[in-house]
């Protein structure tokens, strides 16, 4: 709860609990059931906003989860003859291990076929406890205990009630810490753009897979909690209904936002109560509500908002050890050879079409070094090639002496590669700030639990990450936008917010796609001073770009490609006056005799 | 032997109802991107329609072969009008939003279309007025009805019509060049709100026809029916590669036949699960469905 914009609605948030704990002391039992049934969807939304919320997968099947808890602390009381608190470990354990188990494999597919992958997950669990003599068949486990509270069967509706609300806290807090956790923000990106996120060095796969299991251990702890609750469960509880009422709340409240969350399990599991004198009407009319409220507010009745970490101020920041942008960069470069990378032999083919055809080229510490050649050269492909986006069909790639094939691109960034992308491509709803952060976050290494727990070397991490972060800003001149909104900053900027975050991660070579496209003459003068500071820190720069003045103007050496192929390699000088470039861009003069200009006696821009 | 073929000719009828629900799923998520959860419910309102025609025109003697033409006919221009109603109201306001937000109106609209017709036709099952006589004839030991026959062949005739359409008219260019990218459509002139309409309306109308064909087929029909018919339509469009109409159509023979087979040899209590399981199975081998384009991420 850092900043003062943040504590008006945590104390609204406080005092909205504290008089839900005393809703038992005021209200009827029937009150206080409905209120129970409000709490413990609420409890499993929270768990559900961590997968859909936070980081954005779909997920039509979580009832399973709910369903693995409330059984496993059903068929543990009755068989084993433990207690209510003695199972719920095996409950959440449990729901966790059946998150992993259907995860692993269907976390790689895209977000609609996740929805019907999870989806038949929840079938299958229902239908199994449907079918099989241990769960009871049909009918369910009956007399499953209370819980026990200190000698107190938790049995009146007040009494499991006020355990609900207890647990519904403890969920509160950890999804609290979990969306300002560096997690939180990873979830976020891969929410906002997956394939950037993993280019800037998340490790996607991973951070779904902790979303997915993390909301599963809280589907678990709902289960048990229901089991406990009615002492009797059968698989008519756990529907894909169900499922799809839970999503419903996480949704029509505001995807990734706390206090909608809750105020959609109100709306949804309280307006059907509302409703019952409609009698037969009531489902039609709730049906038809719910459309309406969609239709109204499409981003949910209480949006997130854009989550503010304030950046450290100026002073702070640069007193900060270690967060110097110069002196971050020595650190990752100290005693690697001089040959920073070589491309032997690089072939990628699509198809029928060989897009880069054995390309050699090495890159050397220190250098500007440029790639150029008309559209569909291959250029692009061989950013992508390099950075892990896609494999190259044969060839290798050698990093720092190294082999560096067939790495995902998160690892490629670990080891010292960034990029940027031909089309911009920023976290829109993060802000300026955070995109720097999520750019940074590989380098860090505090365990999620000490960082939640804030610990103290935790929290100097975190200093040091936002002091760091802080300096990137302020290196390419954005630092007075750290909080605004990546998605509205003008074109120029958010090119200029990609290089710091691209930087932040400490790499040893900067890969820049079509950097000064779209930009003006000014922008681009400025850009070509960014380049040469950024080489100046120690950081290898590797560019594509069609911009001849800025190509001539910045480059030590320049590549030039045509259909796939490396025709020319050299000073800018040389290359300009090659014969073989010249054909590439101009045509050969069997093709075009008379109006082929000596390249040579043309301005350095004009191959632009 | 006769067995077998007995559950061929039974999972090649079902797999029919679900190869043209299918369409519909995969059209529009071709189109819009939308899982379209109301669909099974569309299908549910085209039995209730053409049992509602049905009963009318039974009850005037016509020939049934010609009661029967009447009853299909209505049933898909009032479902396909249903459709394109749903799509304006519930959809389109939505076609910019966030993805989820559509997706729940579409879970409000499967909603409020299995209340509505509880509401007017009660939650009893309504038997379909007996037409066609049981009469068939035998293959291989098998005994095959007149009706499956009707299905599979009118089914087939559907598909072939709509692949047609999709291929050869300007429209159905229009709707193939919206799914691989709206914008592009809208600025060479397409008029994209009326193209996404039209796939309404057809998708719509094949959901009617299974839903009259199912009434003929099971006889019995019944508010919730659109739910479990839906979800298999589903899983077949995603099995086939969602957004690929020949996808779709082979998706739903393969449901069909899985569903006939599982429930002849193994138990029909675990049809769900093998079907569920033969589809994640074949995701993890091939992400994108059986027919699925692999998308290439430009970056």
């Amino acid at each position: 709860m850092q900043g003062l914009t943040r504590r008006p609605l945590a104390t609204a948030g406080i005092a909205a609990l504290i008089v839900a704990a005393f809703i038992p002391f005021f209200c009827h039992n029937y009150i206080v059931d409905v209120a129970l049934t409000i709490v413990t969807y609420g409890i499993l939304a929270l768990g559900l906003n961590i997968v859909v919320g936070y980081a954005g997968l779909l997920d039509l099947g979580y009832a399973a989860f709910f369903a693995i808890g409330a059984y496993t602390t059903s068929l543990l009381e009755t068989l084993t003859g433990l207690n209510f608190w003695e199972t719920l470990p095996f409950s959440i354990v449990f729901a966790g291990i059946a998150g992993i188990v259907i995860g692993y494999p269907t976390l790689r597919l895209r977000s609609d076929y996740l929805a019907i992958v999870t989806l038949g997950f929840g079938e299958i669990v229902r239908i199994i406890a449907t079918n099989l003599d241990i769960t009871g068949g049909p009918n369910g486990i009956y007399g499953i205990n209370p819980a026990n509270f200190f000698g107190h069967d938790l049995t009146a509706p007040k009494a499991v009630y006020t355990l609900a609300l207890v647990f519904l806290v403890g969920v509160l807090i950890l999804v609290i810490r979990l969306g300002q956790s560096r997690l939180g923000r990873a979830w976020t990106s891969l929410r906002e753009d997956e394939a950037a996120a993993e280019a800037v060095g998340v490790p996607t796969l991973r951070v779904k897979m902790l979303a997915y299991v993390i909301g599963a251990l809280i589907g678990g702890l709902g289960g048990s909690l229901f089991a406990a609750r009615f002492g009797a469960i059968d698989p008519t509880s756990f529907t894909y209904a169900q499922s799809v009422s839970i999503l419903i709340i996480v949704v029509l409240g505001g995807r990734g936002s706390i206090p909608g969350v809750l105020v959609g399990a109100i709306v949804v599991a309280g307006l059907p109560e509302a409703l019952r004198f409609l009698h037969n009407w009531r489902e039609f009319i709730f049906a038809v509500a719910l459309i309406i409220l969609m239709l109204v507010r499409p981003q949910g009745l209480w949006p997130a908002r854009l989550r503010h970490i304030a950046a450290p101020s100026v002073d702070e920041a640069h007193a900060t050890p270690h967060a110097d942008p110069a002196e971050q960069i020595a650190e990752t470069t100290a005693g690697e050879p001089d040959v920073l990378l070589e491309a032997r032999d690089v072939s990628r083919v699509f198809g029928g079409l060989k897009a880069v055809a054995g390309v050699n080229f090495t890159v050397h510490r220190g250098e500007i070094l440029s790639i150029i050649g008309p559209n569909g050269a291959g250029k692009t492909t061989v950013f992508n090639c390099l950075t892990g986006v896609i494999p190259p069909t044969s060839g290798a790639i050698i990093w720092n002496g190294r082999p560096l094939t067939k790495l995902a691109p998160h690892k490629v960034v670990a080891r010292g590669l960034a990029r940027t992308f031909q089309g911009i491509r920023l976290f829109d709803n993060l802000t300026v700030f955070e995109n720097v952060l999520v750019g940074m976050d590989h380098r860090f290494h505090v365990s999620l639990a000490s960082e939640m727990a804030a610990l103290p070397y935790a929290r100097r991490e975190t200093h040091l990450h936002h002091a760091a972060g802080r300096n990137w800003l302020e290196f390419v001149g954005l630092a007075s936008q750290a909080g605004l909104r990546a998605g509205d900053l003008p074109y120029g900027d958010q090119r200029r917010l990609e290089i710091a975050r691209a930087l932040a991660g400490q790499p040893q070579l900067l890969l820049l796609d079509e950097p000064a496209a779209g930009m003006n003459p000014t922008e681009k003068q400025s850009l070509m001073g960014l380049i040469r500071r950024i080489r100046d820190l120690g950081t290898t720069v590797l560019l594509i770009e069609h911009d001849m003045l800025l190509v001539m103007g910045v480059s030590d050496r320049v590549i030039v490609m045509d259909r796939g192929q490396v025709i020319a390699t050299g000073s800018p000088q040389d290359v300009q006056s090659n014969p073989r470039v010249i054909e590439a861009y101009l045509g050969s003069d069997e093709e075009d005799e008379e109006d082929a200009p000596e390249i040579s006696s043309l301005p350095a821009g004009a191959l632009a | 032997m006769s067995e077998f073929v007995q559950l061929l000719v039974a999972g090649l009828t079902t797999g029919s109802f679900y190869a043209l629900i299918a369409l519909g799923y995969t059209m529009v998520y071709g189109i819009v991107r939308l899982i379209n959860f109301a669909h099974g419910d569309i299908f549910m309102v085209g039995a209730f329609i053409g049992w509602t025609v049905l009963s009318a025109v039974a009850a005037m003697h016509l020939p049934w072969g010609i009661g029967l033409l009447i009853a299909v006919l209505v049933a898909m221009m009032l479902t396909g009008g249903i459709g394109v109603i749903v799509e304006r109201f519930a959809y389109q306001p939505l076609l910019s939003a966030p993805k989820l937000s559509i997706l729940i109106t579409a879970l409000g609209v499967s909603l409020a279309l299995e209340n509505g017709v509880l509401l007017i036709f009660g939650p009893r099952f309504l038997t379909y007025p007996h037409l066609i006589s049981n009469a068939g004839f035998t293959l291989a030991g098998a005994q095959i009805s007149d009706v499956q026959v009707g299905i599979i062949v009118l089914s087939f005739l559907l598909m072939a019509a709509l692949y047609v359409f999709v291929h050869h008219t300007f429209i159905g260019t229009a709707m193939r060049a919206l799914a691989v990218d709206r914008d592009a459509a809208r600025l060479m002139g397409i008029n994209v709100e009326r193209i996404i309409q039209i796939t309404f309306f057809l998708g719509s109308t094949l959901a009617a026809a299974a839903g009259v064909m199912e009434g003929l087929y099971y006889t019995q029909i019944n508010f919730f029916m659109g739910f479990i018919v839906g979800l298999r339509a589903f899983t077949a469009a995603v099995l086939g590669g969602i957004g690929n109409i020949p996808g779709a159509m082979a998706g739903g023979l393969i449901i069909g036949l899985l569903e006939a087979f599982s429930a002849g040899y193994i138990s029909s209590r675990w049809t769900d699960v093998i079907v569920f399981l033969v589809l994640i199975g074949t995701l993890v081998i091939k992400p994108t469905g059986l027919f699925g384009e692999r998308v290439v991420e430009r970056m």
